[in-house]
């Protein structure tokens, strides 16, 4: 195509050649959350870069739901490990996104907002593991182009002012609903499995299996994104609904993509665990594993062994 | 009718698709439109709409809206098309089939599973795991592809040297047909005699003569044994002479694989993985449950690739050792999309199929061609199946490089048609590569043409592809890259 008038993707600009080197193989959607939850192809990642690309030489026009595209995203960099070019995608979409926050156009797609009802106790300032949040004129404010969504400053908020508005199924009541209606759906459902997405390397990317291949299913895998992100009412939310047990797969320790998000979790989970303890329920029940990125088979041993303990355990009484 | 270029409608009635898909399934946004007006191809092209079915009804009400309509219909899958099978050329609705992915069967004893076209090939793979069993066309792009996508374009890859390519697994399938009725084809069964095997007709037809909404495929047993080795060649002949020694000796090779010194040197140059640079690599595999058998193989194509000068002779049954084996291959992709910094890695005339004898003067072809024309063009490919891959690595932003590539194409086609070869082994024709289709196709072309007239009398299933794609690929739709006025 004919490159139009010269735009003012100054940022962007500087990967003109690795917007064409990309071969748009579509690699990259198959572990995307984002196109996991809408299914839908212009969400993911290869439509961000035709976007970045369409931006960058004046084909696309700058509106809000072309920047939408670019906002939206976890920067869980499944892209990234997928891609057959070896482009750092998240770094063109932050790129992208210091050009469009030039314009006005400012998300907010993923970015977390806060309420009106915030108390500015600055702690989700002091957790921000990316420095996005700080102390602006109105108060408490998210800087779009350092969030990287890891909801970290929503779990921390005491006052339940710090907000994703668009967290594409990744948010507490989504995951509760979700997992519960897997609880209350298969009669030999044991456990629910909440998993950062860097510890998670989810299979099927989209497909949906027949309900002979299913019907027995004992637990249930669901992506939280990043495991600093996980409450009590979240992990909790399973065993009301008759789980046997809830495991958590997380970062292994100094590996973490928000820096503490594991070790928030631990520290989360072993305050769960005597809580369990003190009203008699086994606190094996809650476990925290550590995956490295991407190990499938690792992840899936901890399940199974995890699975087999519950096994011996039994229901809960 | 034929759509032509330029038509200035766009008269497609938003309300309408929402009625038939619901709010949530229709897409008119231009940051979405734009997202879909490519594919894995060097073109691009404004769609109007992009709908999502959930099921066959919804399918049917939209053809017979646009049969009526007279608007373009082009089904999609996972977009990963090489030559622009599911640009929009004439504008019109994309029918994004992903949606429709659910493996509804999965039948053990009468060995087939039944699934909708949007299911991925890989997730097939996965549920049919469990059973000991795969689903062997399988592309390299299975982690995107769908079901209904390789069936348009009768997809292969790797293994179908021993296991065949899409074609051979379809056993049947439901269609939408473009006036929207629904028909099956085909049968449940291994065999079928019953009349012009229609479903057959579907598979490779690109989105052109009906879209699938279920297919039955057939499986096969997961190999309990499997054996890699490679042998590397001082001359492209004699690596040439071994895969035609290998393919006629009576040896079952599950993979045979070819990579040229472009291949090896970029893999060398942007992974550092220190293969040895050598004028040509033959990457082969044999797998079966005995293992006395498998062994056999790989011995025999051993001996072959020695006799044929063939050097550093390995095998290993390891799966670490095979994927270090398969290494070179693997990261080729990437090795060439990094190869130089101010080149892009493009799929042009990437995926020509000649006899065995002819692989290797295929191989020298291309390199004598790019040198000529002042490309890199690098030769690769599923030899066991007559399949040469190619990527010409060019400047996107020079027209000059353009012009070069068209010449370069146009002459390596000639070649390809002068052996008996063909003009796509697996990727398909799409847009990209029309000229060489029609000049290798002349004598059917109307025939082609008429069977696509009887199927869509009003041309409105993913119209100017085939023989219907204009000459000059260059300019038959915009192109994905930026280039210099
Ligand atoms: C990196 C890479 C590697 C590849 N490797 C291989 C390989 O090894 N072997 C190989 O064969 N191909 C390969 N391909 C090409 C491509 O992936 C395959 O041809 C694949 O089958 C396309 O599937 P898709 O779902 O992406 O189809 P799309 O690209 O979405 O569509 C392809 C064609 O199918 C039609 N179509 C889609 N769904 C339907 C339906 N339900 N009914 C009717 N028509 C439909 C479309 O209209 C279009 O004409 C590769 C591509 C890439 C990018």
């Amino acid at each position: 195509m004919e490159t139009k008038e010269k735009t003012k993707f100054k940022h962007l600009e500087k990967w003109e050649s690795t917007l064409s080197a990309c071969i748009r193989c579509g690699y990259c959607f198959e572990h995307c959350p984002m196109f996991k939850y809408t299914g839908w192809e212009s969400d993911a990642p290869r439509a961000k870069i035709i976007t970045a690309f369409g931006l960058l030489s004046g084909e696309l026009e700058p509106t809000k739901m072309a920047a939408d595209k670019i906002f939206n995203c976890f920067y869980c960099k499944r892209c990234e490990a997928a891609c057959s070019s070896g482009v750092t995608l998240t770094e063109i979409f932050t790129d992208a996104k210091k050009d469009l926050v030039e314009m006005g156009l400012k998300g907010p797609g993923t970015t977390s907002v806060t309420d009106l009802n915030c108390a500015r106790c600055l702690i989700c300032v002091k957790a921000c593991p990316h420095e996005a949040r700080f102390h602006g004129e109105d108060g408490i404010e998210t800087d779009p182009v350092k969030c990287q969504a890891c909801g970290i400053c929503v779990e921390v908020c005491p006052a339940g002012a710090a907000k994703i508005e668009n967290n594409f199924g990744t948010g507490r009541e989504d995951l509760i609903q979700a997992s519960s209606r897997f609880l209350s759906t298969h009669t030999s459902a044991k456990a629910i499995v909440f998993a950062c997405n860097w510890s998670y390397f989810p299979d099927l990317q989209a497909s949906r299996l027949p309900e002979s291949e299913t019907h027995d299913k004992d637990y249930e895998i669901y992506v939280n994104m990043c495991a600093g992100r996980l409450e009590s009412q979240l992990l909790m939310a399973p065993f009301l609904n008759k789980a046997w047990g809830v495991l958590v797969a997380a970062c292994p320790e100094d590996d973490c993509q928000h820096k503490n998000g594991n070790t928030r979790a631990k520290k989360l989970i072993q305050g769960l665990q005597s809580t369990m303890e003190r009203v008699n329920i086994d606190p094996a029940r809650l476990q925290v594993v550590e995956i490295p990125a991407g190990d499938k088979t690792l992840f899936q041993a901890q399940i199974d062994t995890f699975i087999d303990r519950l096994n011996a355990m039994g229901p809960i009484r | 009718m034929i759509h032509q270029k330029g038509i200035p409608m766009k008269s497609v009635d938003e309300s309408k698709l929402r009625e038939i898909f619901g709010e949530n399934n229709v897409k008119t946004d231009p940051s979405d439109l734009y997202a879909f007006g490519s594919d894995s191809s060097v073109h691009h092209a404004m769609p109007w709409a992009v709908v999502r079915p959930d099921n066959t009804e919804q399918v049917q009400k939209l053809m017979v809206y646009a049969n009526e309509a007279l608007i373009p219909v082009i089904p999609r899958g996972g977009g990963s098309g090489m030559c622009g099978q599911t640009v929009p050329i004439y504008g019109g609705i994309i029918l994004d089939m992903k949606h429709m992915n659910r493996i509804l069967e999965i039948n053990l004893p009468d060995v087939y599973c039944r699934v909708e076209p949007g299911v991925v090939d890989d997730d097939l793979n996965l549920a049919l795991k469990p059973h000991g069993m795969f689903y062997p066309p399988t592309p390299a792009s299975s982690r995107i592809a769908t079901i209904g996508g390789e069936i348009a374009n009768n997809a292969s890859g790797v293994r179908s040297v021993k296991y065949g390519a899409t074609r051979d697994a379809v056993l049947g399938m439901k269609v939408v047909m473009p006036s929207g009725d629904l028909v099956t084809l085909g049968a449940h069964t291994r065999v079928e005699a019953s009349g012009y095997q229609l479903h057959k007709l579907m598979v490779g037809s690109e989105g052109t003569l009906g879209i699938v909404v279920e297919a039955t495929l057939n499986f096969v047993p997961i190999p309990e044994y499997r054996c890699m080795g490679i042998a590397n060649f001082d001359h492209l002949s004699h690596a040439g002479a071994a895969i035609g020694a290998i393919m006629s000796s009576g040896a079952t090779p599950s993979m045979l694989e070819l990579v040229d010194s472009v291949a090896i040197k970029a893999v060398n140059k942007t992974m550092n993985l220190g293969l040895k640079e050598v004028a040509a690599s033959l990457i082969f595999e044999a797998d079966g449950m005995v293992k006395e058998a498998v062994d056999y193989e790989i011995n025999k194509m051993k001996e072959i690739c020695k006799k044929n000068h063939g050097s550093d002779i390995t095998t290993s049954y390891d799966p670490k050792e095979r994927a270090k084996i398969f290494m070179g291959r693997k990261k080729l992709f990437p090795a060439l999309s990094k190869y130089d910094d101010s080149l892009s890695s493009t799929s042009l005339a990437d995926d020509m199929a000649v006899p065995y004898s002819k692989m290797a003067e295929m191989a020298g072809k291309i390199h004598e061609v790019a040198k000529k024309n002042n490309i890199i063009m690098t030769a690769y490919g599923h030899c066991g199946s007559g399949c040469m891959h190619t990527k010409i690595l060019m400047d996107t932003k020079r027209p000059d490089q353009w012009a070069s590539a068209k010449k370069a194409i146009t002459e390596i086609y000639e070649y390809v048609r002068s052996v008996n070869g063909t003009t796509s082994a697996e990727h398909g024709i799409g847009l990209s590569k029309a000229e060489s289709f029609k000049v290798e196709k002349a004598d059917s072309l109307k025939l082609l043409q008429t069977i696509k007239q009887a199927l869509d009398p009003n041309n409105i299933l993913n119209p100017g592809k085939l023989m219907q794609a204009p000459e000059d690929w260059v300019t038959a739709t915009g192109l994905r890259y930026s280039v210099n006025n």
